[in-house]
């Protein structure tokens, strides 16, 4: 006899596996929690693998204080409506000196505030495992990825110690000064993730539908004007355009596209049959040659 | 501020087709492992598959027509090449995964380079795959590669092959060359278990046979790769095999008074009102609820991840196995196994090692290396070292029981890793060929059969004379029988002069 399982019902079953596998085998697992779409399916894969007892591990949110205010109105509801354990940390070094994306390169405001800011979060609460919603289809660098990626001590992502993985079996033994990233959607594409969202009728931040918004295009980028710390070039002027993203930062460094998309249905439609690659829209990918790389050797997603 | 606008159901008046689209749902999913090296032209067959196949982004499409070969040919492989060239990391297990979907199912691309260091890459590529794809260059025909490659996944349970016999434009598509080609695959694969193996003429560089049928090979009858593809059924998908249920933790939901078992169900199936045991305690109690989040379930089977909670409390942990009471894993202290040796650190007998089973982490008390496989003859050699890249046959004690399966009744339950109990890492892969629930560790080797060149003359090779050939043909039967003898559970040694090839 045969079944026929569709391939999200078995990815699903997968990354179920994957939690439950590292919520047993780590001291103190959190979930890097980041609010844009892989995030959402990322939190609601965690919910089916516990149901019906609680999360077993808090979320952690690193704030650069530059997100989209939708964003951050949407993390709270979230946190709030599936009761959640909720950390946001912000490196606060950072903050004071001023660490802007505006002012500063990408890669050293990307550096400060998200890869140094990920760790002293990591560490201030002695987190040996964290969940991220990377996957292997994202980027080149990432299609060796493993599910179970080890972290040398300072967070250092050496590829000599990565281990292999055979069959389903998930080994989370730490060696001394050992921490690990675990990525329960390794194996799903953007596709998938937007289907998934879809069928299960998930909540997302409405920034992904389109939408009149405050606008102004620099370097042929169109940037949303979310607050009034943007400041404007001599000749630029705001202008209100119907935008929407395709992934979601910090909002200085995230390209729109202009789109009548304004169903999150259509949006999708849209996004999956275009014709550029995911990450186009995040500035800090180009900044330097093999950026996610580099980043990802730091200690950054 | 806009208040947070919930994203809802569509509203109902969307364009039908667009959204059937987004919602339709793939059968099933086929893991792929390609195995082969750069110059069989691995990279542009894999492009060619993505390029006839896949929902590539036009950007990519357009920069792949543009570029050219030497041969003339837009290069294909470029669609890989990005990610091998520049991604040499140096990871100490390399495979790459790449994911694409035909009109029916998604495929998910294993690709693991074929250059040294392959045995380890290969076999922990082939511990997730469906089905292999072996390729070969039309002009050279089965090399000792090719040999070894099959058996590596032989070994770790790939039952599907395929040999895609390629640069077919290069030999002017002649039948009587593939039909070589492929009677040579027949004679070697008949060497293993496989349940299927299609040899497939194909040129990657012009799409022949890859996706469409090629009119200059015409006297072909069988289907093109991607049909082959489509057709052939995932590993993990018949349920015919027996229930089991590693249990990764225990959940409690103090409001609702639940205690459940959360794990996925491996093989098999399970239905409310069945009577489960836990294989090491015995202890046997009935299925009360199967829960997910979406709904309970009745039953649940193979590839399947539930919370299930009994009407008695069995004090189960994480690592315990449920099956049914009439078909139960072996409560195994000791274990036969082949092994793939995975570090650079070769195998040290002074070292503690744990085995990592499905939900389990015991410790091994022993660890004998008995032999080690020659990939090209098949024979074991004895041997008690052991380092990377090795195959070894090895018998383990553990510390304590744990619930085992032999690999060939299910797979998730009868294989394993070796951990180094200090630094963490996975020093090995393997499957179980047979566990027992006696405690002997058998240092001595009573337990091996010697198979020894008087036995062999007095009756399988009683025919065979002295000459050359007679001594390749008897080397071959002294391998099949070491080959049945394995297959039944016995381990093997040989006492003969030469029995290698």
């Amino acid at each position: 006899m045969t079944s026929h399982i569709s391939h999200l019902d078995l990815l699903e079953a997968e990354s179920i596996h994957i939690f439950r596998e590292a919520a047993a085998q780590f001291r103190r697992p959190v979930l890097l929690y980041s609010i844009g779409k892989d995030s959402t399916v990322l939190l609601h894969l965690a919910r089916k693998a516990f149901y019906p007892a609680k999360l077993p591990f808090p979320l952690l949110h690193i704030d650069t204080t530059w997100k989209f205010r939708e964003m951050i109105a949407f993390r709270d509801k979230t946190a709030k409506d599936f009761g959640l354990d909720l950390i946001v940390h912000t490196n606060e070094d950072g903050r004071q000196q001023g660490i802007n994306p505006i002012e500063y390169a990408p890669s050293i405001y990307t550096d400060v505030m998200k890869t140094v800011a990920l760790k002293q979060g990591l560490d201030k609460y002695q987190f040996d495992a964290g969940f991220g919603g990377a996957r292997r289809d994202e980027e080149a660098s990432r299609a060796k990825e493993r599910v179970f990626s080890f972290r040398a001590e300072g967070h250092r992502w050496d590829p000599r110690k990565q281990r292999p993985e055979m069959w389903h079996l998930l080994n989370g033994r730490l060696g001394s000064g050992e921490t690990v990233r675990v990525f329960p959607l390794s194996n799903w594409t953007e596709k998938d993730v937007w289907r998934y969202i879809l069928r299960e009728k998930l909540d997302v931040v409405p920034l992904y539908i389109a939408k009149e918004r405050p606008t102004v295009v620099r370097n042929g980028q169109i940037l949303m004007l979310d607050d009034d710390r943007f400041p404007l070039k001599p000749g630029e002027k705001p202008e209100m355009r119907k935008i929407r993203f395709r992934t979601l930062g910090c909002y200085p460094l995230t390209a729109a596209i202009e789109s009548d998309a304004d169903t999150l249905e259509k949006a999708v439609a849209e996004t999956l049959s275009s014709t550029t690659s995911e990450r186009q829209g995040r500035l800090i990918d180009h900044d330097q040659t093999g950026a996610m790389e580099k980043k990802k050797q730091e200690g950054y997603f | 501020m806009t208040a947070m606008t919930a994203i809802k159901e569509p509203a109902g008046q969307q364009g039908a087709s667009e959204l059937a689209g987004l919602q339709q749902e793939l059968n099933g999913m086929l893991r792929v492992l390609t195995c082969g090296s750069v110059d069989d032209g691995k990279s542009t067959l894999i492009g060619r598959v993505l390029w006839d196949v896949a929902d590539l982004p036009e950007d990519t499409r357009a920069t792949i027509e543009k570029s050219q070969t030497s041969s003339g040919f837009p290069d294909y492989s470029l669609l890989l090449d990005g990610l091998v060239a520049e991604r040499e990391q140096g990871i100490t297990i390399d495979i790459a995964w790449r994911y694409f979907d035909t009109a029916s199912r998604r495929i998910v691309i294993i690709d693991s380079p074929g250059h040294e260091q392959y045995t380890r890459n290969m076999a922990s590529g082939a511990s997730h795959a469906d089905v292999a794809i072996m390729l070969i260059d039309a002009r050279h025909g089965i090399k000792r590669q090719t040999r070894r490659h099959a058996a590596i996944l032989d070994l770790m349970g790939v039952r599907r092959v395929i040999l895609a016999v390629n640069k077919m434009d290069l030999v002017d598509w002649s039948e009587e060359k593939f039909r070589q080609i492929e009677q040579d695959f027949r004679s070697l694969m008949w060497r293993f278990q496989f349940w299927e193996a299609i040899a497939i003429p194909v040129a990657a560089v012009t799409g022949d046979n890859v996706a469409s049928k090629s009119d200059k090979m015409a006297w072909f009858d069988g289907p093109t790769l991607v049909e082959h593809l489509n057709d052939i059924p995932s590993r993990g998908i018949a349920t015919t095999g027996q229930f089991r249920f590693p249990v990764q933790t225990a959940l409690r939901d103090a409001a609702t008074d639940f205690r459940g078992l959360a794990g996925t169900v491996t093989s098999g199936k399970v239905a409310v009102g069945d009577t489960v045991t836990d294989t090491v305690s015995g202890r046997s109690a009935k299925v009360q609820r199967i829960a997910t989040f979406d709904k309970d379930l009745t039953e649940a089977e193979q590839g399947q991840a539930v919370a299930i909670q009994l009407d008695t409390d069995l004090d189960i942990t994480r690592g315990a196995i449920l099956a049914k009471p009439d078909h139960l894993p072996v409560t195994a202290r000791t274990l036969d196994a082949r092994l793939v040796w995975l570090s650079e650190d070769a195998f040290d007998p002074r070292k503690n090692y744990l085995l990592r089973t499905a939900t389990d982490l015991t410790p091994i008390s022993a660890l004998d290396i008995r032999s080690l496989l020659d990939l090209e003859t098949l024979a074991a050699h004895p041997s008690t070292t052991c380092a990377v890249n090795d195959i070894a046959i090895a018998h383990l004690a553990l510390g304590r029981a744990t619930a085992l399966d032999a690999f060939s009744d299910a797979h998730e339950t009868g294989s394993f890793m070796v951990v180094d109990a200090v630094t963490g890492a996975s020093v090995a892969g393997g499957i179980v060929t047979a566990a027992s629930s006696t405690a002997i560790v058998t240092k001595e080797r009573h337990d091996v059969f010697i198979l020894t060149r008087q036995i062999l003359e007095r009756g399988l090779c009683a025919d065979l004379g002295n000459d050359s050939q007679s001594q390749t043909e008897f080397n071959r039967r002294a391998n099949e029988a070491a080959l049945l003898l394995r297959a039944a559970g016995v381990a093997v040694e040989f006492e003969i002069d030469d029995p290698g090839i």
